[in-house]
């Protein structure tokens, strides 16, 4: 049973499944749970939320990423030219200067890092990197 | 803007995480997959028919590897590689051990798909596994 309830709000709802053994579906429910009360993912939904709630942010980063595939496709054909990088630069430094964008990609990054020190705790029980074992095999 | 304040709720600490995540690892290692494919490597690795043809198989890759990297392999010498190659694949403790890794893989993915999914990142490659590698 979890440990802890009532913190699910940063992904989507877990897949029912079918082929788990109950045992297992019930253990990866309790370490969902567990993983969403923790307080890096707890930071991580709070600044998600105070993200997308954010116009100002929200606006920086849908332009930085306009300008970036623009930049990509003149690349392509050669025609980048001193001002679009200026206006990119210009752009990059505005998102690294907005506390609500860099909270959020600090409390990602936090997020992420606390993911990878449960997977060598899972990876330690289990003798071997679940993480390796979970990729999606598509080479 | 719905701010969540950390001390208005209960928070989960590494080690009680920790612990649910190494609850997880035995419920993952008590699988008939899990089991099937701890069995099956061990026979490989105790199968010696099959670890020679695989250094055979690696030996003359090694040989050839610059030709290779060229394209540049006879035909005689490319048939040896498939001959090789097919030795050692086509053992039945190295095809039981593919077959017993693909189930797990396949349930690993399931269970780590379901956390991804719940958390909002991507389990597999924010820990670092790629596709390739």
């Amino acid at each position: 049973m979890p440990l802890l309830a009532g913190h699910r709000a940063v992904g989507k709802d877990m897949k029912n499944t079918a082929t788990l053994p109950l045992e297992l579906h019930q253990a990866t429910e309790n370490l969902i749970e567990n993983l969403l009360a923790s307080e890096a993912f707890l930071t991580y939904q709070q600044s998600l939320v105070a993200m997308n709630s954010d116009s100002e942010a929200r606006g920086l980063l849908d332009l930085l990423s306009t300008l970036q595939a623009a930049l990509r496709h003149k690349q392509n054909t050669n025609s980048v030219t001193q001002t679009d990088v200026e206006e990119l630069r210009a752009i990059q430094e505005q998102v690294q200067a907005n506390a609500v964008i860099m909270a959020y990609s600090q409390s990602q990054q936090g997020a992420v890092n606390f993911l990878r020190e449960i997977n060598m705790e899972i990876s330690q029980t289990l003798g071997m990197d679940f993480a390796s074992l979970a990729k999606q095999n598509t080479c | 803007m719905n701010q969540i304040d950390l001390d208005d709720i209960e928070v989960a600490s590494s080690s009680v995480v920790r612990a649910a995540a190494r609850d997880f690892a035995k419920a993952l290692a008590e699988t008939p997959q899990f089991k099937a494919f701890e069995s099956t490597y061990k026979a490989l690795k105790d199968d010696t028919s099959a670890l020679q043809a695989l250094s055979a198989y690696q030996e003359k890759t090694k040989s050839l590897r610059a030709l290779l990297m060229l394209n540049a392999v006879s035909e005689v010498d490319r048939t040896e590689l498939e001959r090789l190659k097919n030795e050692y694949m086509t053992r039945s403790t190295v095809q039981a051990c593919a077959v017993a890794e693909s189930e797990l893989t396949a349930l690993c993915h399931e269970t780590a798909g379901m956390i991804s999914g719940a958390i909002g990142l991507n389990y597999a490659a924010s820990c670092g596994a790629s596709c390739c590698g």
